[in-house]
């Protein structure tokens, strides 16, 4: 062992195929990729063969997690799974889910930053980790069960204590639209399906040691309190929804939700959440309630409270008790959820009795919550629900199906808005069962591609969210300008970047947004205001660069990158100043590996960079700019006819966006001309070798 | 005949109540009244004054509380004024903000006055239209039927011919001045705010 704090110091290998497991040192081979999808990417690169498929053996999924993880570093519970995506469309390239929860914490605590699974078992298994003792265990009993069982059965195997992360039937029958749940409501997208075709059910795992700190423990104390005071609400909202007696600011569409008046109702003592001054440090966990946020005020009287991962004190995931739901749909009147999940149900519906907000559209998502956990259905940020509205509303469902299986949903009850509807079609999405079940397990691309549709109807269709590659926009140029656009342009599924829009969603005047953005990246133009967006400009591009550097750095530490960066805080006597130093100074006293912020920053680039090279090698062609960077054609649209750069419009200049992928690929030595890395850059980031294997198929730029 | 209180500094021997009690009495009112997340009016201060400090000896007459607030805003840094309609307003900055400030004057000169203020210093600051139901919301705390009335009558009176709405896909109802927000902007952003950022979560 090398002696640095915060990893482990192995990664766990296990071979499905032949039952074979091992361990290796995580310093020897991944330090300088840090971990998680920095790991996941080396793994992928060093081992995976150019043309191999999501479901063959010898592609591998690899949970990984940072140095940082089970630390006290605030909001550590990511856990980084990293494969060929199946959803990936029309090639399957390298992408990653993640999760929260608990699961980061307990793998660190039993002792490894990964485990790499390659191979394919003869039969349904599970993976026990209990310490050092290792086991593929039978998964036969488990198996055609959902989450919420198989997560019983093996805690009743392995104690409370435990974590299990496991898929539901749509990942077992191998459905791209699939999930890995572990905890209650902790899913990671995408990649159920690649645990199912390796006949892997589930992963528990417990742990009881810890994480060594390298540093000074005062000195990492102070660190952990100096974080806290620079955190904000969920997405690092650093301005309450409502006045507020010690706020300067407030913007009726952050996440600081709580006040004074608004109460945990649904708790056994109901709760009152307070004014949350930020300065008081035991008030996080009131400030922010997403149900409410999401699905409207009625939901504080449903709120018990708010749940989350490892270490994270902004508690993202509302609890909610809604008890007719019990009785009239047969579920748990209790569920949990963040962000879009929580309107997994409601979505699937263009018209609900009372809205989207109503009880009705309440019930819709607690069952639509349920049912896509336990039967391991993902949504693909929404892109499932808009997709299903679409197709439905133009006809396309009808035709694609035969007679007596459309006849077997009962549309009426779609139309008139009834939850119940969810219990006819998840289980077939998850089961692949008939036309329906199957297209629309399938994700965007490849069922488009199945009923022989037009990817460019998907990509004109702004209301469609649709971006490229099967997958959906995610803070986008309609939000974030020319750095959303850029940002949205490098993976292989929705960016899952928030970096960007944790900035500009702060709730901050635009006055002092600017301030801060000349200070991070050198200028004020880095930032426009929403339908004000002004021309390229070389800021923009290093915002872009900078929010895909810390989008690197927290999935490879394991810290959130829902929550952070830390760019701004909620602190007026610090000019509402954040510091994006955060992630090296954690990083630093924990490992012991002295590396200031552009530093560390140059590791993300390597990561960053490893990932390029996965999508040239994948897509066998250098030509980055013409055939991956691609913009969907609503990006340059508006139909009211404005001109970009005026006023309300938030579309795209053809000419303009040019220039900003020019100033792109510089910043982040990428050849203009493909958008490949050069070799010069390759060398600079220590990635010879990576330059050295695609020279020989011609995929670095001469 | 009752003698005023002095307020200028303590005294000796003279039968009147000690300045600093006074001055105590007034600063620790206002950041009580503060925390509570309250302004305080100088004829509430008086009266406070009249029934807490003063003796049947003494009074507090009116130019006397004047004079002893003038001199507490210099010796306080915390504490500020507001000047309303009908009285000065004050408060302390330690737990209150002069924005939040602003937003209980607003209150305290009507419902109109109230949502108009808030509406343009929001597109002012912010560049954002305002939902209409935060003005159900503490600490406006306006019934759904009175902030409509109060719409109404922005129609009608003058001096608020700047106040706007417009009417997102969702139904949802923003206002917005003119003076600092164009048409054409508010209705993007309100439709952005209202259906646009829960379609990107």
């Amino acid at each position: 062992m090398s002696g640095y704090g915060g990893w482990a110091g192995r990664v766990l290998r296990v071979d499905l195929s032949t039952g074979g497991i091992r361990v290796e040192d995580t310093i020897e081979r991944y330090k300088d990729f840090l971990g998680g999808t920095g790991i996941g990417y080396k793994v992928m690169w060093d081992e995976v063969p150019p043309g191999a498929k999501p479901f063959d053996p010898e592609n591998r999924i690899v949970f990984a997690v940072g140095p940082l993880a089970g630390t006290g570093a605030p909001c550590n519970g990511r856990t980084a799974i990293t494969t060929l995506w199946p959803t990936c469309w029309p090639l399957p390239l390298v992408a990653s889910g993640h999760m929260g929860g608990h699961f980061a914490a307990k793998l660190k605590y039993a002792g490894y930053d990964a485990i790499v699974i390659q191979g394919k078992a003869d039969h349904p298994v599970w993976l026990m980790i209990e310490d050092r003792k290792v086991e593929i265990r039978d998964a036969r009993g488990i198996w055609g069960q959902g989450t919420r069982a198989a997560t019983c059965a093996i805690s009743e195997i392995m104690g409370r204590d435990a974590v299990v992360a496991a898929i539901g039937q749509a990942g077992e029958n191998l459905a791209p639209m699939s999930i890995v749940l572990s905890g209650a409501s902790h899913s990671a997208g995408g990649i159920g399906s690649v645990m199912g075709s390796k006949n892997l059910k589930a992963i528990g795992v417990h742990g009881s040691g810890g994480v060594r700190i390298a540093g000074n423990k005062d000195e990492w104390e102070r660190l952990i309190k100096y974080h806290l005071s620079l955190l904000g609400a969920n997405n690092q909202h650093v301005v309450p929804n409502s006045p507020q007696p010690w706020a300067e600011f407030y913007d009726p569409n952050s996440r600081w939700n709580a006040s004074r008046g608004r109460r945990w109702g649904g708790a056994a003592h109901p709760v009152d959440t307070g004014a949350c001054d930020p300065h008081d440090l035991n008030r996080i966990a009131y400030r922010s309630n997403n149900a409410a946020h999401f699905l409207g005020d009625d939901v504080w009287k449903y709120t018990v409270r708010g749940n989350g991962c490892a270490s994270c004190p902004v508690r993202c995931h509302t609890i909610l008790k809604v008890p007719s739901v019990s009785s009239k749909y047969d579920i748990p009147a209790v569920g949990q959820k963040t962000c879009v999940g929580l309107k997994f149900g409601a979505n699937f519906f263009k018209e609900l009795p009372g809205g989207p907000k109503g009880a009705t559209g309440l019930e819709a998502n607690m069952v639509g919550l349920h049912l896509a956990d336990d039967l391991g259905v993902w949504c693909n940020y929404g892109q499932l629900q808009r997709d299903f509205i679409k197709l439905y509303h133009d006809g396309v469902i009808e035709k694609k199906l035969g007679a007596r299986e459309y006849k077997s949903y009962s549309w009426g009850k779609y139309d008139k808005g009834d939850p119940s509807f969810l219990f006819e079609l998840l289980p077939r999405i998850a089961g692949k069962v008939g036309e329906l079940g199957t297209a629309l397990g399938l994700g965007t691309g490849h069922l488009l591609e199945r009923w022989n549709l037009s990817e460019e109807t998907w990509r004109k269709d702004k209301k469609l969210g649709y971006w490229k590659l099967g997958h959906p926009k995610h803070h986008a140029s309609d939000e974030v300008g020319q750095c959303g656009l850029l940002v949205n342009l490098i993976y292989n599924r929705d960016a899952v970047c928030h970096s960007h829009s944790n900035f500009t969603r702060n709730g901050l005047p635009l006055p002092i947004q600017k301030r801060l953005a000349a200070d991070i990246w050198g200028a004020p133009e880095a930032v426009d205001g929403i339908g004000d967006f002004k021309p390229m400009h070389r800021s923009k591009a290093r915002m872009a660069k900078w929010s895909l550097l810390r989008k690197e750095l927290h999935d490879s530490l394991s810290l959130c990158n829902w929550m952070g960066p830390w760019a701004a805080s909620p602190l007026r006597e610090r000019g509402y100043s954040g510091d994006d130093s955060m992630e090296s100074m954690l990083y630093s006293l924990a490992t012991g590996d002295r590396k200031n912020r552009e530093e560390l920053d140059a590791v993300a680039e390597r990561i960053f960079l490893l990932h390029r090279a996965l999508t040239i090698r994948g897509m066998g062609t250098k030509e980055m700019r013409t055939r991956h960077d691609t913009i969907p054609e609503w990006v340059y649209t508006d139909k009211s006819g404005k001109a970009p750069f005026t006023k309300g419009a938030v579309h795209m200049d053809r000419k303009d966006v040019q220039v900003a992928l020019d100033m792109f690929y510089d910043e982040l030595g990428l050849d203009r001309a493909t958008g490949a890395p050069t070799r010069a850059t390759y060398r600079k980031f220590g990635l010879n070798d990576v330059a050295d294997e695609l020279a020989k198929t011609k995929l670095v730029p001469a | 005949m009752k003698r005023p209180i002095h307020t200028e500094g303590p005294s000796e021997g003279d039968g009147t109540v000690h300045g600093d009690a006074v001055a105590d009495t007034t600063v620790a009112l206002i950041r009580e009244r503060s925390a509570a997340g309250e302004l305080v009016s100088e004829p509430e201060i008086a009266l406070f004054l009249e029934r807490h400090v003063a003796t049947p000896d003494t009074s507090m007459a009116g130019d006397c509380v004047t004079a002893l607030l003038a001199r507490l805003l210099l010796e306080n840094e915390d504490l500020k004024a507001l000047r309303g309609a009908d009285s000065q307003w004050y408060y302390s900055s330690r737990s209150m903000t002069g924005e939040y400030a602003e937003i209980l004057l607003h209150a305290q000169e009507g419902p109109v006055r109230l949502i108009a203020e808030t509406v343009r210093h929001s597109a002012r600051i912010y560049q954002r239209p305002v939902p209409l139901e935060i003005f159900t919301e503490p600490p406006f705390n306006l019934a759904y039927r009175q902030v409509l009335d109060c719409l109404a009558t922005m129609a009608e009176i003058e001096g608020c011919d700047d106040i706007a709405t417009t009417t997102t896909s969702s139904s949802g109802v923003y206002l917005y001045s003119t003076k600092h927000l164009e048409a054409v902007h508010a209705e993007m952003l309100a439709e952005w705010f209202d259906v646009g950022q829960a379609e990107n979560p």
